[in-house]
């Protein structure tokens, strides 16, 4: 298994002002699976992400990725194992100014100490064509739409070639149709590159393409299962 | 250098105006040297001038120009020495005069053997020697008060009535005021003698020419100087400590580091402050570059190296005006300026190193930024 969160609780702050962020959470998400855990603001959601993704040390409890327990690493180790292993989605806004839409793919090259070679510049490519933006590749972010943006950030978490896709609600600022278009194209990505995805969202309406789902509330995370849906995703995805 | 250039390349207009501060700093910097220098060099531009290694003063703590007094035997006892090459008395008076065109100024009378290694000679007119009230004049009396060859200058008190013979194209002076090159027997007379000279027919005695102002020396590297000076009675200085003698040299130059070191402190201030900000600003997307894995130490090298590629290029610009507008006001002013090409690549070096440090202090925040930023509901 590929991410395995095992009796992970998480509690921030201090004295009074605790909180139980994750109680006691365990999943497990296999290779080329897309997991969508929902719930409302507040529930623990971008708790477990950061967790998963090394941001923050759980409280107790272990994660492992491909088998490696990040818990037992030091921050630079998780840092290391992040840039290698996961690939981060986040909110629209999340791509670096300053960057074309190739750049922000090569960064990934060039923040695991290598410069872009040939190879790398072809799978940028290839990346971009896939999310359908090989036209956009000069562009920076403020020249593209928000769906392209959040196309982008898709096609940069997999630069690297990562097992473990964790991805922070991915439609919250785009409109239903581009919503439906990005976590279709996160879903057929899934499936291609065999990486485990963790996707947290309110959006009942994405459900469609995930492979399991959980609720979470309050920290505590139920049982995934399939998604309670008739028919499967919808034809044009 | 990856972001670090798009970086530059993507907010211009926010490092363009920060590298006119920077060329503006180094620019200030390398003028401000120059004109200070300039005007400290009229201070020593006479004794920088002459061809000596050392000047032998009358033996004494803190020996000055103003104060010293040497006799024969030191000067000849000097010239007796082992590794000695050359060996002359030079005598050092101010005097307050009038010019034949009635105008009051204030001069420097050096007396010397005319001939001797230290006699300037002239570029206009005659050197001293042929006439013996014959004198020649540095460049700020021929450019503030228009003396010429053939006119006259009387001394104040002593009224004793210099001959100009010859005029010099350099600012030779001390303490701010223009040497006047006399033959040693007139500067004698005019500094130790009676007034309006010796009575008509008479001369005055032999005692008054032993006296001088320093032993002006030419010394072999292997000359044991301190053994010299112990038998001499003298204190025989380098030619930068010779500097130092001359009245408030040392006070200007010290004023001179002063500004130096403030320009520099507001370079460092100027440059950590506006990458203090540039940092805050990119507070957000130095979470998100951390949290997709990148380390404190890559971000850090990454913003250094902007710095640096900022500095080296605002701070090329800066001293290369500074150069350009030095060589303009050297070639079509009299301003006081010096340029010192070591002094100028100091100056830049300086900036740059300032730079830095303000811009490391700064970029140390990266360190603080916490990648969960990245993640928006726990932002």
């Amino acid at each position: 298994m590929t991410l395995e969160v095992d009796s992970v609780s998480l509690v921030l702050g201090d004295g009074d002002q605790q909180v139980t962020a994750l109680d006691k959470v365990s999943l497990v998400v296999g290779a080329g699976t897309l997991c969508a855990v929902m719930g409302p603001s507040g529930a623990g959601k971008s708790s477990l992400l950061a967790v998963c993704g090394g941001l923050l040390p759980p409280t107790s409890g272990r994660i492992k990725i491909e088998g490696k327990d990040m818990t037992a690493l030091k921050e630079d180790e998780r840092a290391r194992l992040r840039r290698e292993r996961v690939g981060f989605i986040f909110q629209q806004s999340n791509l670096v100014a300053a960057l074309t839409a190739m750049d922000q793919l090569l960064l990934m090259s060039h923040i695991n100490g290598r410069k872009p070679d040939r190879s790398a510049r072809e799978r940028a490519g290839q990346l971009l064509e896939e999310v359908g933006l090989k036209h956009r590749a000069g562009h920076r972010p403020h020249q593209m739409s928000g769906g392209e943006r959040q196309r982008v950030g898709i096609a940069r978490a997999l630069m690297n070639d990562p097992s473990v896709l964790l991805v922070d609600e991915p439609t919250s600022m785009l409109d239903h149709g581009r919503g439906r278009e990005v976590v279709g194209l996160l879903a057929k990505q899934t499936e291609e590159y065999g990486v485990a995805t963790l996707m947290v969202t309110h959006d009942q309406a994405m459900l469609p393409w995930a492979d399991q789902v959980a609720e979470i509330e309050d920290g505590f995370l139920g049982s995934p299962h399939r998604p309670d849906i008739d028919g499967g995703p919808p034809d044009d995805s | 250098m990856f972001l670090a250039l798009r970086d530059l390349t993507f907010a211009k207009g926010r490092f363009l105006l920060m590298a006119a501060v920077i060329v503006m700093v180094a620019l200030m910097m390398v003028l401000l040297t120059g004109l200070s220098s300039g005007l400290v060099d009229r201070n020593i531009s006479g004794i920088r001038a002459l061809p000596t290694t050392h000047l032998a003063f009358e033996y004494d703590d803190k020996p000055t120009w103003s104060n010293s007094m040497v006799e024969r035997a030191m000067w000849e006892g000097w010239a007796d020495q082992p590794g000695v090459m050359a060996s002359t008395q030079l005598g050092n008076t101010m005097f307050n005069a009038r010019t034949s065109k009635g105008e009051p100024v204030t001069l420097a009378l050096w007396g010397m053997e005319p001939g001797s290694f230290i006699d300037p000679g002239a570029d206009i007119g005659q050197p001293i020697g042929d006439d013996p009230y014959g004198v020649v004049v540095s460049r700020m009396l021929v450019a503030e008060n228009n003396v010429e060859v053939g006119d006259t200058i009387v001394l104040d008190r002593v009224l004793t009535e210099l001959k100009v013979v010859g005029l010099l194209d350099a600012h030779n002076n001390i303490a701010h005021t223009p040497i006047v090159y006399a033959p040693f027997r007139l500067w004698a007379e005019a500094s130790y003698g009676p007034p309006g000279g010796p009575p008509e027919g008479e001369s005055l005695p032999d005692i008054l020419y032993d006296f001088a102002t320093v032993v002006a020396l030419q010394l072999g590297e292997t000359t044991e100087i301190a053994a010299i000076d112990e038998q001499l009675f003298t204190v025989a200085l380098d030619k930068p400590m010779s500097f130092v003698a001359s009245t408030g040299y040392k006070a200007e130059r010290d004023s001179v580091r002063i500004n130096q070191g403030f320009l520099l402190v507001i370079a460092t201030l100027i440059i950590g402050a506006f990458f203090s900000i540039w940092t805050i600003q990119r507070t957000q997307e130095i979470g998100l570059i951390k949290a997709l894995g990148a380390s404190t130490g890559y971000l850090v090298r990454d913003a250094l190296a902007q710095v640096s590629l900022l500095l080296a290029v605002a701070v090329t610009c800066g001293v290369g005006i500074g150069y350009a507008l030095g060589d303009l006001i050297v070639d079509g002013t009299d301003i006081p300026y010096v340029i010192d090409i070591d002094a100028m690549l100091i100056s830049g070096a300086l900036v740059f190193g300032g730079g830095l440090v303000g811009a490391f202090l700064a970029v140390r925040r990266i360190a603080r930024i916490d990648p969960i930023i990245a993640l928006g509901q726990l932002r």
